[in-house]
């Protein structure tokens, strides 16, 4: 369980640009994604829609499984740019790494 | 009278029997051939022919020339289902200069090649050929029945859906009452404010229709009022009304009725979703009456004062309910059904929301998104561009709501959220709308005033949802809007034109034919012991009169034919046999069930 963020989408805006909002949870990335199973990177994406922002950081190992391949953003079809998004949430998840 | 006074009625020899193919429909189980030379043999059969497709036009030209040039003068036609067919021949009998009622139909195709093969299939056909050519024989030309219609309509329930039936009814010049219920018209339009898709006011349409019904001098309209009863038959209806105010009682008589008594919005049960127990929830109703009421525009939506920084909206409330996991009401019944605008609706707000307030947050939960109408999934689209987030939650696993852990809110949301894996999710949140269905408004007062059908699903029922769509089974009353069914205000107007060109079709000639397959009675038999008058279904129908004849005072049954359901319920108790029905006579089923027993046809 875990308690949503509300304003987790303006946090992020030092971090990445909005697309993840442009996503609509289609699956495409996860398909193609060639390395990392378990619906990468779009359970990420959905995590950022919905403001799951703890939920980020307790699975943040996935994120440097990625090695940015660039497939996922050849294919989707809204544009969300999702490697860019992983990009974003790794620096994300670097600047809040154990401060709490 | 006269007619029905001689059981010795010569019958006639002069049946014209044809014999359909069907395509191979029919031919591929039955030897068509075989059933036509047993029939031909038949006595009283004239001719016996057979057809690829009796239903085309060669075939009907058959027929009546057979007519026209006297070799007979009762038609037999055995094929498909009496539904589908036997008005086509009636007809081609009535172009041949006929009586159409002339004729039995014989479905040898839904009874006979659809179930049974082989010889079994062709021996039955034969049989019930056997047995409609027995009936032919004794089968008597009749008149439709004609009732003098008054030229005006009453239209039930004041909301949009009334009230264009009542604007396309004048237009027709066609005298109009409206009786409504409450003190204003235009029913749930008075709660609403922008409506989905196009995001046109209400009000505004509401304010057209009113201005256009002053220009109709041939509307009469009652509000406050209370219709107390119902008497009378299609063309010659009367409603007692009484005022609510005054109490004060009058008739309207009428050729034709209307329902369009709409509905209510459901309203949740206490503690459902937290309804009743938590000022922060609200229903859908509310929502809309606060963005119709707020003038303001800040970057936040304040309720009674206070800021929504984050909202959620749950769909399917009282809609699409499962036995088993929803609680029925007290009278033990659930909504199964979806009531279709408020997903529109929901999203309708949501983007008026975002688009005044975007401090605004606002998660939409629901079950699935229908929007199924033309300019809908526009709505949902722009709702994502808006940025509100879709949750699912999955009917076993109903969203929970209790009070929040975190001081800045009062709430918070726990949702199953199938689009996030179903991982739990709590959302916290200062204001939570419930999207409440459409359930219709108690009439059962006067459905069953008026002997009208009402579905499992507690609506009013039409006699067909295609084929006769604002019809009931009783002549001369019809339905529209969201009595049948939940429907959107543009689906509900769409409706109302359908049932007032119904109505006007019906009334315009200023009588009505109806089918003469009612009981007659036969003066002379009759001993007035009244047994047929306590058993008639339908009040009105049999009345015992009193009669002088020679000098002498007789009681005497006496059928109103327009009230008659032609059940023959009167025919079975007669001890007189004085009573039958036309068209089906005891003698008539007498002959049939002799053709049927009597081997001679069959071999």
């Amino acid at each position: 369980m875990s308690l949503v963020t509300l304003d987790f989408a303006e946090e992020l805006k030092e971090y990445c640009g909005d697309n993840a909002f442009e996503c609509f949870n289609c699956g495409t990335c996860a398909a193609i994604c060639p390395l990392v199973h378990d619906n990468f990177p779009r359970r990420m994406i959905r995590y950022i829609q919905v403001g799951a922002r703890q939920k980020i950081l307790e699975n943040s190992d996935e994120l440097w499984r990625c090695l940015h391949c660039g497939l996922c953003t050849q294919t989707c079809p809204r544009e969300a740019d999702p490697g860019e998004i992983i990009l974003g949430l790794k620096r994300f998840v670097v600047a809040n790494w154990r401060k709490s | 009278m006269s007619e029905m006074s001689s059981d010795k009625t010569t019958k006639t020899d002069r049946v014209g029997v044809y014999i359909c193919y069907c395509g191979g429909n029919i031919s591929d189980h039955v030897d068509v051939e075989a059933v036509r030379n047993r029939v031909e043999k038949m006595p009283g059969v004239a001719v016996a022919r057979t057809e690829m497709f009796m239903c085309s036009d060669p075939g009907q030209e058959m027929i009546i020339e057979d007519l026209k040039s006297g070799k007979i003068d009762r038609v037999v036609v055995a094929s498909c289902a009496p539904s589908l067919h036997e008005t086509t021949f009636r007809d081609a009998i009535k172009r041949a200069g006929s009586n159409p009622f002339i004729y039995e139909h014989a479905n040898i195709r839904e009874q006979v090649s659809w179930v049974h093969h082989g010889d079994t299939a062709t021996n039955k056909a034969t049989v019930l050929i056997a047995s409609a050519t027995a009936k032919a024989k004794r089968l008597k030309p009749l008149d439709p029945i004609r009732v003098e219609a008054k030229k005006h309509t009453t239209i039930i329930g004041g909301g949009v859906a009334g009230i264009k039936t009542a604007l396309d009814i004048a237009q027709t010049g066609i005298e109009v009452t409206l009786i409504e219920k409450s003190g204003i018209l235009g029913g749930q339009l008075n709660h609403l404010d922008r409506l989905a898709p196009s995001g046109e006011k209400a009000s505004d349409i509401l304010q057209e229709f009113l201005d256009q019904i002053v220009n109709y001098k041939n509307i009469t309209i009652h509000t406050n009022c209370i219709i107390e009863n119902v008497t009378g038959y299609v063309g010659n209806f009367r409603l007692d009304v009484v005022t609510k105010s005054d109490n004060k009682k009058f008739n309207i008589d009428t050729g034709a009725i209307v329902m369009a008594t709409g509905s209510v919005s459901y309203t949740p049960y206490d503690g459902e979703y937290g309804f009743g127990r938590h000022e922060q929830v609200i229903v859908l109703k509310d929502l809309i009456h606060i963005l119709k009421e707020n003038k303001s525009s800040g970057s936040v939506l304040e309720v009674n004062g206070k800021p929504i920084k984050n909202m959620v909206m749950i769909h399917c409330v009282g809609s699409r309910q499962i036995p088993g996991i929803h609680k029925p009401k007290e009278n033990g019944k659930l909504n199964e059904y979806c009531s279709r605008t408020c997903c529109a609706a929901m999203l309708n707000a949501s983007n008026q929301i975002r688009e005044n307030f975007p401090g605004t947050g606002i998660y939409e939960m629901y079950r699935d998104i229908r929007t199924y109408g033309r300019g809908q999934e526009a709505l949902y689209t722009q709702a994502s561009k808006n940025k509100v987030v879709f949750m699912r939650y999955e009917a076993d696993a109903l969203p929970e709501i209790t009070p929040s852990p975190l001081p800045d809110y009062p709430l918070q949301v726990k949702i199953k959220d199938s689009l996030t894996f179903n991982e739990e999710m709590d959302v916290p949140v200062d204001l939570v709308v419930l999207a409440t269905g459409i359930e219709p408004d108690d009439v059962s007062g006067l459905a069953s005033m008026m002997k009208l059908p009402i579905g499992t699903d507690q609506f009013l029922l039409e006699v067909h949802p295609k084929l006769r769509p604002v019809e009931f089974p009783i002549t001369g009353v019809f339905l529209a809007g969201t009595c049948q069914a939940p429907m959107d205000a543009g689906e509900a107007c769409n409706a109302a034109g359908a049932a007032a060109v119904k109505a006007s079709a019906l009334l315009r000639k200023g009588y009505i034919e109806l089918d003469p397959f009612v009981a007659q009675v036969d003066i002379d038999k009759c001993q007035g012991h009244g047994a047929c008058v306590e058993a008639c279904l339908k009040e009105g129908a049999l009345e015992l009169i009193e009669t002088t004849i020679e000098g002498k005072i007789h009681k005497k049954a006496r059928v109103t034919a327009a009230l008659c359901l032609g059940c023959g319920a009167c025919a079975a108790v007669c001890p007189e046999k004085a009573i039958d029905i036309n068209g089906w006579a005891l003698k008539q089923y007498e002959d049939m069930v002799d053709a049927i027993v009597s081997d001679g046809f069959a071999v």
